[in-house]
C-alpha cells in the first residue's frame, strides 16, 4: 500500500509541498506574530523549510553517500555531498543569528519589559 | 597571496586580540590601527601598478574556493581600508574624552566588518558570498546594538529580524541555483544561467533580489534603515553607510552583470534606484533628527547609484563608482562630526546645528554637503554628471528627471541645515576639535575637492574598473583557466 509513496516523483512532490507550505506557514507567523520571540521562530520555521527542500531535492534515494569505502572504487552512483555541506554551514549561521536576536531581546525585554513588536516605538516612525 | 590577507588578518586579529589587553589598555586599539594601515598600504601598493586582474586565488576550479582580486575589486578595497583606518583614528582619539570601558569586543567587530565587506568583493563563489553576507550582518547587529540602551536593542533587532529574512531568500536563491545549475562558482553559474527556463530565472531573479534587497537598502524594502540609524550611535553608522552598503551593492551588481549579461531588467531597475532616491528624499524634507536625517539621504544617495549601475553600460558604472566613492568620503565626514557634535551638546536635534561654534567643522561639513548634493568642483559632481548623461543618452528621460527632482528635494533641506548652520546668533560655547580630529576631517575634506576639481586623477582608473566588471568573458576565462 505504501510503495506508492516510495517512488522518486512522489516523494519530490511530497518535499516540494511540504517544504513550502512550511515556508508559508513561516511566513504567516512572520506577518501575524507581534511578540519578539515567536518572529525569531518564524524566520527559522522558514529557514528549515529551505534546507529541507533543498537537502530533499538533491538526495537520491538509490544512490549511496559519498565515501569510497565497502568496495566502491569511483565516484558514481553517488549523492552529491555538497547540498549537504553547505547546508550544515547554512545551519550554523542561521543558529548563530537566533542565538544573537534572543540574546538582544533578553536585553530589550530587561531594560523596558516590552515584548511585542507594536510597543518597540522608541525609535519614531 | 596578498588578497587573502585583506580577510586573514583582521580575522586573525580577533582571535589574538584577548592577548593585547594583557598589555595595557590602548595595545588592541594601537594593534587593530596599524593592521589597518598596513592594509591600506599593501592596497595602495598594489594600485600603483594594477593590471585589470592583480591577483586570481582559485583552488581546484570550478569546485574549490576562489578569490578574485581584479581592478574594481581593487578599488573597493582601497576605499574600505581607507575609510577604516579613518573612522579607527577618529575612533582611538574620541575614546579619549570618555571614561575608559575595555573595548577590546568593539575593534573586534570593526575588524570582522572589514573582512566580510572585503570577503564580499573579493570572493567569487556564490555561497562564499553568504557566508560573507551573512558575517557583516551579525557583525553590523553587534555593533547597531552596541551601546545596550533600549534605543540601541531596538535597532539591533529590527536590523536583525530584516537581515534574518533576507538570508532566507539568499539560501532559497542559492539552493534554486545549485539544483538547476550544479554549482556555485559564479563562473559556471554565469555561463548556463541565461538558458535556464524562463519560470525558474524569474524565480532566482526575484529571490536575489528580495534577499539582497534587504541589505543595499532599497525601496521598498529600506523601512528599517532610518530606525536602526537614527538607534545606532553616530560613529557606528559611518561604517553602515560608507562600507557595508557598498560592499553589498558591489556583490549585487557583479552578480547581475555575471548573471544576466543582456540586461533583461535593465529598465525596471533603473525606475527602481530613481523613485528609491525620490520616495528617500521625499521622506527626509520633514526630519528633525540629524541621524534620521542623514540616512534618508543615504538611502538617496543609494537609489541614484542603483540607478547608475542598473543601465549596465560602461559610463554607468563609471558614473556609480564615482558617486559611491564621493559618498562613502562624504558620509564618513557627516557622520563623525556628528559624533563630535554629539558628545558635545548630547542631542542629534536638527537645531543642535544653531549651536554649533566650530568654523573648521562648519567649513568641513558644508563641503561634505555640497558633494553629496552634487556641485561642481566637488567629488559628488562629476559621478551626478555622468549618471544624468548616461541616462540622457540611454532615452530614460523619465527616470532622468525623476532624479533631477530628488536632487532638487535634496537640495532643500541640505541648504536649510547650511542656514542653521550659518545662522546668526548671541554668544556660543565654543566646540573644540582636537588635533587628530582636525586632520582626519580635512584630509578627507581635501580629497573630496582634489578629485571634484581634477577629476582626471581617478577618471581611468575608474573607467578601467567599469570595464573589468562588464567584462564577463575574460573574468571566467580567468577563473576557470
Amino acid at each position: 500500500m505504501f510503495e506508492f509513496f516510495n517512488q522518486s516523483e512522489v516523494i519530490k512532490i511530497i518535499i516540494i509541498v511540504g517544504s513550502m507550505s512550511l515556508f508559508l506557514v513561516g511566513l504567516f507567523g512572520l506577518l501575524t506574530q507581534k511578540h519578539i520571540i515567536k518572529t525569531f521562530i518564524s524566520i527559522a520555521i522558514m529557514e528549515s523549510s529551505v534546507f529541507l527542500l533543498f537537502i530533499g531535492l538533491s538526495y537520491k534515494q538509490t544512490f549511496l553517500a559519498p565515501i569510497l569505502a565497502d568496495g566502491q572504487q569511483n565516484f558514481s552512483q553517488m549523492n552529491d555531498p555538497v547540498p549537504q555541506a553547505m547546508i550544515l554551514t547554512a545551519i550554523v549561521i542561521g543558529m548563530a543569528v537566533l542565538a544573537l536576536g534572543v540574546s538582544f531581546t533578553i536585553e530589550y525585554y530587561k531594560l523596558t519589559s516590552k515584548t511585542n513588536i507594536d510597543e518597540m516605538t522608541s525609535l519614531r516612525n | 597571496m596578498s588578497s587573502t590577507l585583506f580577510i586573514a588578518l583582521p580575522l586573525l586579529f580577533g582571535f589574538i586580540s584577548p592577548l593585547f589587553s594583557k598589555f595595557g589598555k590602548n595595545t588592541t586599539a594601537i594593534v587593530s590601527t596599524t593592521m589597518q594601515l598596513f592594509l591600506f598600504l599593501l592596497s595602495l601598493s598594489l594600485l600603483v601598478d594594477a593590471k585589470p586582474y592583480v591577483e586570481v586565488i582559485s583552488i581546484n576550479p570550478p569546485l574549490g574556493i576562489s578569490f578574485v582580486l581584479t581592478k574594481v575589486s581593487l578599488f573597493f578595497v582601497t576605499l574600505f581600508t581607507f575609510l577604516m583606518l579613518m573612522f579607527s583614528l577618529y575612533y582611538m582619539s574620541y575614546r579619549k574624552t570618555i571614561p575608559y570601558k575595555n573595548e577590546t569586543k568593539f575593534f573586534i567587530l570593526i575588524n570582522m566588518l572589514l573582512a566580510s565587506a572585503v570577503g564580499l568583493v573579493l570572493s567569487s563563489d556564490i555561497f562564499n558570498i553568504y557566508v560573507f553576507f551573512e558575517i557583516a550582518g551579525i557583525s553590523a547587529y553587534i555593533l547597531s546594538a552596541y551601546k545596550k540602551t533600549p534605543s540601541a536593542l531596538e535597532a539591533g533587532i529590527k536590523y536583525l529580524l530584516t537581515g534574518a529574512i533576507a538570508s532566507v531568500f539568499l539560501v532559497f536563491a542559492i539552493a534554486l541555483i545549485y539544483l538547476n545549475i550544479g554549482s556555485l562558482n559564479l563562473a559556471v553559474i554565469s555561463l548556463s544561467f541565461e538558458e535556464l527556463p524562463h519560470n525558474v530565472k524569474i524565480l532566482i531573479s526575484i529571490l536575489l533580489l528580495v534577499g539582497f534587497g534587504f541589505k543595499i537598502e532599497i525601496f521598498p524594502l529600506n523601512f528599517w534603515v532610518s530606525d536602526v540609524y537614527e538607534g545606532s550611535s553616530a560613529h557606528v553608522n559611518t561604517l553602515f553607510s560608507a562600507i557595508v552598503v557598498k560592499a553589498y551593492l558591489f556583490v549585487f551588481f557583479h552578480i547581475l552583470y555575471l548573471f544576466l549579461p543582456s540586461g533583461e531588467f535593465s529598465i525596471f531597475l533603473i525606475y527602481l534606484g530613481a523613485i528609491s532616491m525620490l520616495v528617500a528624499e521625499i521622506v527626509a524634507l520633514k526630519q528633525t533628527n540629524l541621524k534620521r536625517l542623514f540616512a534618508y539621504s543615504s538611502l538617496g544617495q543609494i537609489g541614484l547609484i542603483f540607478t547608475a549601475f542598473a543601465m549596465q553600460n560602461q559610463d554607468g558604472v563609471q558614473g556609480a563608482l564615482y558617486i559611491i566613492f564621493a559618498h562613502s568620503i562624504a558620509k564618513t565626514i557627516i557622520f563623525l562630526s556628528l559624533t563630535t557634535i554629539g558628545k558635545k551638546y548630547n542631542t542629534y536635534d536638527i537645531e543642535v546645528l544653531k549651536k554649533l561654534n566650530s568654523n573648521f567643522l562648519k567649513v568641513v561639513m558644508l563641503i561634505a554637503m555640497l558633494s553629496l548634493l552634487g556641485i561642481p568642483l566637488f567629488a559628488g559632481f562629476v559621478g551626478k554628471f555622468l549618471t544624468l548623461k548616461t541616462l540622457a543618452v540611454n532615452g530614460t528621460f523619465l527616470a532622468m528627471g525623476i532624479i533631477l527632482l530628488a536632487s532638487l528635494l535634496e537640495a532643500v533641506y541640505y541648504f536649510k541645515l547650511v542656514g542653521f548652520m550659518f545662522v546668526k546668533n548671541e554668544v556660543k560655547e565654543v566646540l573644540e576639535i582636537n588635533k587628530t580630529q582636525k586632520v582626519i576631517f580635512a584630509s578627507l575634506a581635501i580629497i573630496l575637492i582634489i578629485v571634484g576639481t581634477f577629476p582626471f586623477v581617478v577618471s581611468n582608473f575608474l573607467l578601467d574598473s567599469a570595464n573589468v566588471l562588464l567584462d564577463n568573458h575574460s573574468f571566467i576565462t580567468m577563473l576557470m583557466h
